[in-house]
């Protein structure tokens, strides 16, 4: 399984190019949810639906 | 003397170390430990570890290398004070029909001109094939009671004057250039038609250009 | 033999090493305490009383903003300081998706006047606001800030955070910590104010937050400590609109670079493997 992506040097080094592609998403994503979950009701995101009559969206702390 | 001084010194196991080679000594070489290296894997999970190793630093690297590539690459795009000035928002309300409005955007003037339903008409009634740069006017607008268009003579960079000229439209002081209601060149030296900038109507009474 | 004149003289040198640093000790503490008995110079009233450090929501290595803070402080900042100090680094665009969502912040720009470029005969024009457009000043320049405030210049607030020791603990500290009085003995030029964490003590700035001041538009009840609060941390993002991403991408890198370090120390035992073990084995000639 693993071993196939080794056999040949090409497929190797694609496998490593189109990885880096994948992972970069793969990780900005994962930060961005553990971020803005570790702050959360401090972001904008999280405290406009109190200021905001009738905003996108609603949402009420406390 | 010195070896034998070096030997009491050194308590590790093997002595070789020291700066006798006589026979004696190599004799009593011992196989160093190696131990600690050794693993009970088996060679083709081994080699595939390795690869797995090398191949992740290759990607994690590409990764950041691109990310830096990247950062650097939008350092040189326009900053955002740059891009805020880049929009001009314009109340279509305020301009009453067949009324011209001079807007600066990005420097540069901007027309805009409220027609009425005669001068749509004038403007569509113009034969395209024999104009110097032919363009039906439906092509230079998105609503045809709004005609919007870089305010600068397609010849050498003057601002024409609106409502004059001998077609009813713009016409250029410096060197007679005469528009017509869709901002076409009808007579004089200028190559081309007004320029149309980027623009959009985001409601019913907002245009924004740019 | 040889060893042993080393040793020997080894001995010496150690002996007057440690003379040396043991004299270079007791002529420093000397000194240091004789510097301690003047206590004119380099003390808390010179240099303003240290604040203490508050426990903010953003201190955490990866902590934002707390981003209501900021838009109550902003509410401070306009209703109260604006009236004196400037923050003209900030443009009305940077409030957007921060604390104001832009129909607000249009809002805010519609009600000001800005400079437009002169009409056709050259006349000077006003324009209504764009959120393009920086915060306005109070004073038209330098002069008449200074002409309005006794000689004193209230200072720009874009990056006052940066600029001042101790960020937003001295902000706050400065702003709670006027005392009813001046302690006694302590002399004040005319017009001017106490303040403990002020440097020199005597600061232009009179006390400017009190209870109930301003009316927060979430019910937050606004105490004089709640709106320092708030402003602190309106004037700290101010000064550093960047923070939330930069801790955000602190963390991408932290965890990138570790795993690079990581396996570049195991890439580097792989590849050296072979090189470290190998043992070259010489066969004498045999006659």
């Amino acid at each position: 399984m693993l071993s196939a992506l080794f056999q040949r040097n090409s497929v190797y080094v694609a496998t490593v190019f189109g990885g880096a592609f994948a992972f970069e998403g793969f990780f900005d994503k994962a930060i961005n949810t553990w971020y803005d979950n570790h702050n959360k009701g401090k972001l904008w995101k999280d405290v406009k639906g109190k200021f905001l009559e009738g905003g996108d969206e609603d949402e009420d702390d406390d | 003397m010195l070896s034998r001084t070096f030997r009491a010194g050194l308590t590790v196991k093997n002595s070789v170390r020291s700066l006798s080679s006589t026979t004696k000594t190599l004799s009593s070489y011992d196989q160093p430990d190696f131990s600690s290296y050794l693993h009970n894997r088996s060679e083709s999970t081994n080699r595939n570890f390795a690869y797995f190793m090398v191949g992740s630093m290759g990607l994690l690297s590409a990764a950041g290398a691109k990310s830096t590539v990247e950062t650097f690459l939008s350092s040189m795009a326009a900053s955002a004070d740059v891009l805020a000035m880049a929009k001009v928002e314009v109340k279509l309300g305020a301009i009453p029909e067949g009324k011209n409005v001079i807007v600066k955007w990005q420097g540069k003037p901007v027309f805009i001109r409220h027609r009425t339903a005669s001068e749509i008409d004038e403007a569509n009634a113009v034969e395209i094939n024999g104009l110097r740069d032919p363009q039906a006017d439906a092509d230079r607008v998105k609503k045809p009671e709004w005609l919007i268009m870089l305010g600068i003579c397609t010849h050498l960079g003057c601002v024409p004057i609106g409502e004059s000229g001998d077609f009813g439209g713009w016409f250029c002081p410096c060197h007679g250039s005469h528009y017509d209601i869709s901002g076409r060149i009808r007579k004089g030296p200028a190559p081309l038609n007004l320029e149309i900038p980027e623009y959009d109507f985001t409601d019913e009474e907002t245009l924004l250009v740019g | 033999m040889f060893r042993s004149s080393i040793k020997a003289s080894n001995t010496v040198f150690h002996k007057a090493a440690i003379a040396s640093v043991g004299l270079t000790g007791l002529s420093a503490s000397y000194l240091l305490y004789k510097d301690s008995m003047t206590a004119n110079a380099m003390t808390a009233a010179e240099h303003g009383l240290h604040p203490p450090s508050y426990d903010w929501p953003h201190n955490g290595m990866f902590s934002t903003f707390d981003h209501a803070s900021i838009r109550r402080g902003f509410q401070v900042y306009k209703e109260v300081c604006a009236a004196c100090h400037s923050l003209n680094r900030i443009a009305w665009r940077n409030l957007v998706g921060v604390s104001h969502s832009a129909s607000e912040a249009k809002a805010f720009t519609e009600e000001l006047e800005y400079e437009d470029e002169p009409d056709d005969e050259g006349n000077p024009r006003m324009r209504p606001g764009k959120l393009a457009d920086y915060l306005p000043s109070p004073y038209p320049n330098e002069q008449a800030a200074r002409a309005g405030n006794q000689g004193a210049l209230p200072p720009d607030l874009s990056l006052i955070v940066k600029a001042r020791h101790g960020g937003a603990d001295y902000i706050f500290s400065l702003l709670t910590g006027y005392p009813e009085e001046p302690p006694a003995g302590v002399q004040l030029p005319p017009g001017s104010n106490y303040n403990p964490y002020f440097p020199g003590g005597s600061i232009a700035m009179g006390r400017v937050l009190f209870d109930e001041l301003i009316e927060y538009e979430d019910g937050t009840p606004a105490t004089t400590s709640q709106m320092a609060k708030d402003v602190s941390t309106f004037l700290n993002w101010a000064s550093e609109p960047e923070h939330d991403d930069r801790k955000k991408w602190g963390l991408k890198a932290i965890i990138v670079i570790s795993s690079l370090y990581f396996l570049s120390l195991w890439v580097k035992k792989f590849k050296w493997q072979p090189i470290k073990n190998r043992k070259i084995k010489f066969n004498p000639p045999k006659n």
